[in-house]
């Protein structure tokens, strides 16, 4: 922490910088990788170093070093990186002005990961295989498990301090089955950044974790093909929440949104009334935060709310853009990457609809539960492969289907949306948008009466 | 490193240390602009040891010899408290290593303003070009990367190297139409990147994609480009090579060695030494010897490829094929730079034969496919319709099938070959498939 003061203190004194910017990591991480009954990664992690950022004359420069012996240098070196940068810039970047702020965030985790001892995370993981492999169709399973804690400090010439206890666990299993000469891989994934150990072993335990993966594979191996077309669909809560993060969520992230469709479609009606859409902290959220890496509070927004197209994800330097306050979405990967706007937990909101009024009218359509996989263009439209989905017929869910995908345009899909459940799920994953960062994606059960193409 | 090694052989019952040092620089653009100015230096250093058919691994960010022990006594807890692992055999003994190209040092040193320069220039080609493009995004960088492995066996490798690259993503606007983001990219081993061909490339598909076409129900010929070949093969078919899912039979191409799974166009190997390759390493990421491995040879297969581990347990030999997973220390079965061997005639031409077909730049969803079957759904976007030999627009459709299936409808692949670091590297030309089933919107 001194280090990084003495640094601070000498670049504002040395330095014609508009903002400089420093966030220092120190993290044990710990993977483990099981493969099949082998550990193929059991793997201690050190990681440390310090992301510097510097604005001046209105442009970025940014360095990241693992070398903590001389940061004055580093600070200098992204200084001349956001000159070189500045001289060709028109526009001169600013920042939306903010209220500094100084604080330690504590973690809500009951059991951190580091508290555990390895050989229970060892036995957990073996656990689960053994509970997949009990079922005969079960080819293979891999696990990859991660956790990490430590702290992140950020200080910046405005006064901003923050210090975090920061930690994380994640657990992603992948299981290849085969069954009448046909194979199917399905996945699934937990974790979080507010519950510790405590949700491997109380609020996803490995029986359930295991249930819903060889659901999934059976689903699979006696799927039939579906039907190619535009049918009803009902998407469960993995499956909404997959088209609110890619197809809409991104959209809806400030440095995108300029050249999206929703740039011209602010304060209009995009989807019906009983149809809401947030960015905001969630329970079990593995996007939840107190602060952004710039220091901004996270505030809860509503991207669509009522049909009617809200607000939208801000750092400091789209906030100025746009003449609106930053709402906290800033964020990096690691001390590796500069922040940029990211989604942390994007969920359509519950509506009043049980999920027999969903489907009860519906001759013949398609229930799509979990997807394996999801991507979108920036006019909104995407394509998610279906891991598990069944065949509605006569206002029942009838036969699986197997590897299928779902594919539209969000934004007119929207306007197709029929009936809110009034349920909620979320699941947790990874966003990659040149950086990883953790992210939940969610909502209730939901009906589309067109604007999804199946098959 | 020597000293270290020998601190290391205290711990284990043999051991590997790889050393990573790197350098980038880069420079990205928003909206027509230079929006920062980058750089990142990191040393990272991993150790692998094993007593007792007990894998430990640590991974520290530094290369600083203490900081490094600390690593090293932190393996040494990973493995005491791993279980064994029967099936291991041995780290790689030393083999022998072709003769490396020599680095381009001007890499080591290339300054942020070269890159601020050339993108300055391609932002402003670009416009002239077509005044109704944003350049929406785009970067460029220098990397360069030092690689040192050494382990009790007597493996002692050092390699060193660098690449550049740009790549731009223009959004085109004009009247109602907003076209999706078109890429366009180039890699190279210099600092020579191809400014004006990528702008020109870039600016001829946002050119097409103005005009909206409808896409039907059809079977058609379909020209993939080098961009959708990567990101389709990467999932749909790259993973089918691996040893260990040979081992695991999880591949669909088990017992099909010397068997004819593609058409006779399609040839297929891994090869770092590959004149476009960006990575020409001379050893794996545990130390083997690279080669050429030739997987498809005209149409027929010819065999997987294999790390240390899994070649061990196998009973045969390194492919050269295991790569270090930087974020979990261990070793996976991967690719340096797969190479779709060309042809002879030019995209061009080969679009001028179609009577009505579509060029596919890129794929969405391909990461959504599955390897164990080689079934895939993805949506074809940016793609293209042909028409009496001519581009007519930009157009949407899906295609669902199977990439062994689209394999054997392979008619012909063009003459250029463009370098496409995706996930896996690939050096391919343009594919084009015969009677492509494809699903209009």
């Amino acid at each position: 922490m001194e280090a990084l003061e003495r640094a601070l203190e000498w670049a504002e004194e040395n330095l014609k910088a508009e903002y400089i910017e420093l966030r220092y990591e120190d993290l044990r991480k710990t993977t483990l990788g099981l493969k099949d009954g082998v550990f193929t990664s059991f793997t201690g992690k050190l990681h440390r170093g310090v992301a510097i950022r510097v604005l001046a004359d209105g442009a970025w420069g940014f360095a990241s070093t693992s070398d903590l012996s001389n940061l004055e240098k580093k600070i200098e070196e992204a200084y001349k990186l956001a000159r070189a940068a500045a001289q060709t810039k028109k526009e001169k970047i600013q920042l939306a002005e903010i209220e500094p702020v100084q604080d330690f965030v504590e973690s809500k985790m009951r059991i951190k990961p580091r508290e555990v001892d390895i050989g229970e995370k060892v036995g957990h993981l073996r656990e689960l295989e053994r509970l997949l492999k009990e079922d005969k169709a079960v080819k293979s399973v891999q696990i990859r498990y991660e956790d990490g804690g430590g702290r992140k400090i950020l200080l910046t010439n405005e006064g901003t301090e923050i210090e975090w206890d920061y930690n994380y666990l994640y657990q992603g299993t992948y299981v290849t089955g085969k069954a009448d000469g046909k194979l199917a891989m399905v996945r699934d994934s937990i974790g979080s950044v507010d519950y510790g150990w405590e949700l491997m072993t109380e609020r996803e335990p490995n029986e359930k974790v295991a249930r819903r993966l060889l659901r999934k594979m059976h689903s699979q191996l006696k799927g039939v093909a579906p039907k190619r077309g535009e049918w009803p669909i009902v998407a469960g809560p993995i499956v909404v929440g997959i088209i609110a993060h890619e197809a809409l969520g991104h959209l809806a992230e400030a440095d995108l949104t300029i050249n999206s469709p929703f740039k011209d479609l602010i304060g209009k009606q995009i989807a019906p009334e009983y149809v809401t859409m947030s960015e905001r902290i969630v329970e079990g959220g593995f996007g939840n935060d107190r602060y952004d890496d710039e220091g901004v509070p996270v505030k809860d927004i509503h991207i669509i709310e009522n049909g009617i197209l809200k607000e939208i994800m801000l750092n400091r330097e789209y906030a100025h853009k746009w003449g609106m306050e930053p709402n906290g979405h800033a964020r990096a990967e690691s001390y590796r990457y500069p922040p940029i706007i990211r989604m942390r937990n994007t969920v359509f909101e519950p509506g009043d609809h049980s999920f027999e009024e969903l489907i009860e009218d519906i001759k013949f359509g398609y229930y799509v539960v979990d997807f394996r996989g999801g991507q979108a263009q920036l006019n909104s439209a995407f394509q998610v492969g279906i891991q598990e989905g069944y065949v509605i017929r006569n206002g029942e869910i009838a036969e699986p289907i197997r590897d299928t995908s779902i594919t539209g345009v969000a934004i007119e899909a929207l306007k197709k949306i029929s009936a809110v459940g009034k349920d909620f799920g979320l699941e947790v994953g990874f966003c990659g948008k040149g950086q990883i960062a953790f992210v939940s994606s969610g909502g209730p059960h939901m009906r589309f009466d067109g604007g999804i193409l199946i098959g | 490193m020597e000293n270290l090694l020998r601190y290391a052989e205290k711990f284990f019952d043999e051991v590997e240390i790889a050393l990573y040092r790197s350098r980038e620089v880069s420079t990205s653009v928003e909206l027509n602009e230079i929006s920062m100015a980058s750089t990142r230096s990191e040393a990272i250093t991993i150790i692998r040891g094993i007593k007792d058919k007990r894998l430990g691994l640590a991974i520290v960010d530094s290369d600083e010899p203490e900081r490094v022990k600390g690593a090293i006594e932190q393996a040494a807890k990973m493995a005491e408290l791993n279980s064994r692992d029967e099936n291991w055999v041995s780290l790689p003994e030393p083999g022998k290593y072709r003769e490396a190209p020599k680095p381009n040092y001007e890499l080591k040193e290339a300054s942020p303003d070269t890159l601020v320069e050339k993108l300055v220039k391609a932002i402003a080609l670009a416009r002239e070009k077509d005044p109704h493009a944003v350049v929406a995004g785009g970067a460029g960088g220098v990397s360069w990367e030092e690689r040192h492995i050494v382990n009790s066996h007597g493996i002692d490798v050092f390699q060193e190297g660098g690449a550049a690259y740009m790549y731009l993503e223009l959004v085109g606007r004009k009247g109602e139409v907003v076209t999706p983001g078109i890429f366009d990219f180039d890699g190279r081993r210099d600092l020579n990147l191809d400014v004006e061909g990528i702008v020109e490339r870039a600016v001829q598909k946002v050119k097409w994609a103005y005009s909206v076409k409808a896409s039907r129900n059809e079977e058609v010929p379909v020209i993939l480009g080098p961009w959708a070949i990567a990101g389709l093969f990467s999932y749909a078919l790259l993973p089918a090579f691996s040893g260990e899912r040979l081992v695991k039979g999880t591949t669909p191409l088990l017992g099909k060695v010397g068997e004819k799974i593609a058409s006779d166009v399609i040839t297929l190997y891994d090869d770092p030494f590959h004149p476009l390759s960006l990575e020409p390493v001379i050893a794996d990421g545990e130390g083997v010897p690279t080669r050429k491995n030739v997987l498809i040879e005209n149409g027929t297969f010819r065999g997987f490829v294999w790390d240390n581990y899994w070649a061990k347990v196998y009973g045969t030999e390194s492919t050269g094929n295991g790569k270090r997973d930087l974020r979990s220390g261990g070793i996976n079965i991967g690719f340096h730079n797969v190479v779709i061997e060309n042809g002879k005639r030019s995209l061009e031409e080969l679009i001028g034969e179609i009577e009505r077909g579509y060029f596919v730049d890129g794929f969405q969803g391909a990461h959504s496919s599955n390897p164990d079957n080689g079934n895939f759904a993805v949506t074809a976007n940016p793609a293209f319709l042909i028409e009496d030999g001519e581009v007519k627009g930009a157009s949407v459709f899906l295609v669902a099938g199977n990439v062994y299936g689209l394999l054997q409808q392979a008619s012909e692949v063009t003459k250029e070959q463009t370098v496409m670091p995706f996930m896996n590297t690939m050096t391919t030309p343009h594919i084009k498939f015969e009677g492509v089933r494809i699903a209009g919107k």
